[in-house]
C-alpha cells in the first residue's frame, strides 16, 4: 500500500472536525498551504498548546489550565451550594444570569441508557466525592429538561439524597415574557401540572 | 414514482442520533408501519420547530415521506396528553423502548403492539408495579413478534397446563413436564396460567415469570447485553 503524503494527511486529519467532509477537508487543506501558511503554523501551535495544557478542574471537572480552575480557586463563591451541569457551555449560560453565586460540577455529559453512556462516562464518582467534602449543603441539578438529562437528574439526587445531602431540580414552565397562546403545547403541559400556589 | 408520503400519523420518539451538524436520525414507532427510520432535518439548530418535540415516550403526530429506509420526517405535532415517566419509571422506559430497537425489524407493522406500548407508558406513568407492567410488554412483544410463547398447553401438544405440575420452560419449544429431564426454566403451571390470564397478583408469579422472560428476552436478543440493564447495575455499585 502507498504511504500516505503530507497533503493527504493533512486533509485525513480535518476530517475529524465535526461538519467536514473530504471535499471541505482538501479546500481548508489547499487554503492553509497556499494563501495562509502563517495562519497554519499558528494553527499547528495553539492546537498543540491547548492539547497540552488544558485538562479538567480536579474540582468542578471543567475544562482548566491550572490544576483547579479559577472559578472554583476563587475565594468569593458560596461553597455551600454546588449546581450540576450536562455541559461547559450551560455553565456558561448560568453564570450569565448573574442570579447563582456557588459552585459548579461539570458532568461533560449525561446518562443515556440507549447509546451506553452510564455512570462511569459522566464521572458521578468524582462528582459524589465532590458533593461529600463537608462544605456542600445544597446540589442544585441544572440537567437538560430532555429524558436522557432528567434521568441523570433523577440519579444524581438519588445518589445525593442517601448521602443526607439537600437536593434541588431548577425549574421549569413559562418562557420570560411567555404568551399561553403562542407557547408549545408540551411546556404549557408541563406548567399546568408542575403549578405553585401563590405565596 | 410518486414520492410516499403519509400525513399525521400517530407516532412514539424510541431513539435519536445526531447527523452531521443539525440534523437527527429519529427511530419512530408508528401505529400503522411499525419502526422506521427518519432523518429530521435541521432539527438540531436552535430555533427549530422540532427541536424539543423530538422525546421519547410522548404522544406525537408525525408527517414523512419517502421510499427508502430512511425516511424525510416534515413535521411532528403534540398529540395531546403527557406521559410523565420519573425516575426508576423513565429507567423502564428506556429499557422498553431498547427492546423494540432492538427486536422489532423495520417496517413490520405491528398494531396491537402500539397498542400495549401506550398502554405499557400509562401505567409507567401511573406508578403502576413497574415489573408487572414489563412483564406483560415483554409477554406482548415476543407474542406479536411471533415467537413461540405457549401458556396454555404444552410444548408441541395439545395437553393443558396444570396448575400443580412443575414444568421446564425449553427455549424455542415451550413447556414440557419436569419429569422429561430438558433443561430450561422451571417454573409452577400456575405461573404459565397466570401469565395467560395476565394476572401477576401472585408473588410467585412474579418471581418465576421475571426468570422466564428474562431468559427468553436474552435468548432472542443474542450476544449483546442490554444497555439499561448495565446502567442499572453500574448505578448500583456506586
Amino acid at each position: 500500500m502507498k504511504s500516505l503524503t503530507a497533503l493527504d494527511q493533512l486533509i485525513e486529519s480535518l476530517r475529524c472536525l465535526p461538519g467536514v467532509g473530504p471535499k471541505s477537508a482538501q479546500r481548508m487543506a489547499y487554503h492553509l498551504l497556499q494563501r495562509d501558511r502563517n495562519g497554519a503554523q499558528h494553527l499547528a501551535m495553539s492546537l498543540q498548546n491547548a492539547l497540552s495544557r488544558i485538562h479538567h478542574c480536579l474540582k468542578c471537572n471543567n475544562f482548566s489550565e491550572s490544576e483547579v480552575c479559577d472559578l472554583c480557586a476563587s475565594g468569593k463563591r458560596d461553597a455551600h451550594q454546588l449546581c450540576v451541569v450536562e455541559m461547559p457551555t450551560d455553565l456558561l449560560m448560568l453564570e450569565q444570569t448573574q442570579t447563582y453565586h456557588g459552585m459548579y460540577f461539570v458532568l461533560m455529559g449525561r446518562l443515556s441508557p440507549l447509546d451506553g453512556v452510564g455512570p462511569k462516562e459522566i464521572h458521578l464518582d468524582r462528582l459524589l466525592k465532590r458533593a461529600q467534602d463537608g462544605e456542600v449543603q445544597e446540589v442544585i441539578l441544572a440537567t437538560n429538561y430532555t429524558v436522557e438529562g432528567e434521568a441523570t437528574a433523577h440519579y444524581v439526587g438519588e445518589l445525593l439524597k442517601a448521602r443526607g445531602l439537600k437536593v434541588s431540580r431548577i425549574a421549569r414552565g413559562l418562557p420570560m415574557g411567555g404568551e399561553i397562546e403562542h407557547v408549545d403545547i408540551g411546556t404549557l403541559a408541563q406548567a399546568m401540572m408542575e403549578r405553585r400556589s401563590l405565596r | 414514482m410518486a414520492v410516499i408520503r403519509q400525513d399525521n400519523k400517530p407516532v412514539y420518539v424510541l431513539h435519536t442520533y445526531p447527523f452531521r451538524e443539525t440534523s437527527l436520525v429519529v427511530e419512530l414507532f408508528t401505529r400503522e408501519f411499525g419502526r422506521i427510520s427518519a432523518l429530521a432535518k435541521g432539527a438540531r439548530r436552535p430555533r427549530a420547530a422540532m427541536r424539543g418535540m423530538l422525546q421519547s415516550f410522548q404522544p406525537l403526530i408525525a408527517t414523512w415521506s419517502g421510499k427508502a429506509e430512511l425516511k424525510n420526517l416534515h413535521g411532528v405535532e403534540w398529540r395531546g396528553g403527557l406521559h410523565v415517566l420519573h425516575g426508576q419509571a423513565l429507567i423502564c422506559g428506556f429499557y422498553l423502548n431498547e427492546l423494540m430497537l432492538r427486536l422489532l425489524p423495520r417496517e413490520d407493522a405491528h398494531e396491537a403492539l402500539f397498542e400495549h406500548y401506550e398502554e405499557a407508558l400509562r401505567a409507567l406513568a401511573r406508578d403502576e408495579e413497574q415489573s408487572i407492567v414489563l412483564r406483560r410488554f415483554e409477554t406482548r412483544l415476543l407474542q406479536e413478534l411471533g415467537y413461540a410463547l405457549p401458556l396454555d398447553h404444552e410444548a408441541e401438544s395439545a395437553t393443558p397446563i396444570e396448575p400443580e405440575q412443575w414444568y421446564c420452560f425449553v427455549l424455542e419449544r415451550g413447556p414440557v413436564r419436569l419429569e422429561a429431564g430438558e433443561s430450561g426454566v422451571q417454573l409452577l403451571g400456575k405461573t404459565l396460567l397466570d401469565m395467560g390470564l395476565d394476572d401477576y397478583s401472585d408473588p410467585q408469579t412474579q418471581l418465576q415469570s421475571k426468570q422466564l422472560m428474562r431468559a427468553l428476552v436474552s435468548h432472542y436478543l443474542g450476544d449483546k447485553p442490554l444497555h439499561t440493564r448495565q446502567l442499572l447495575i453500574d448505578l448500583q455499585q456506586l
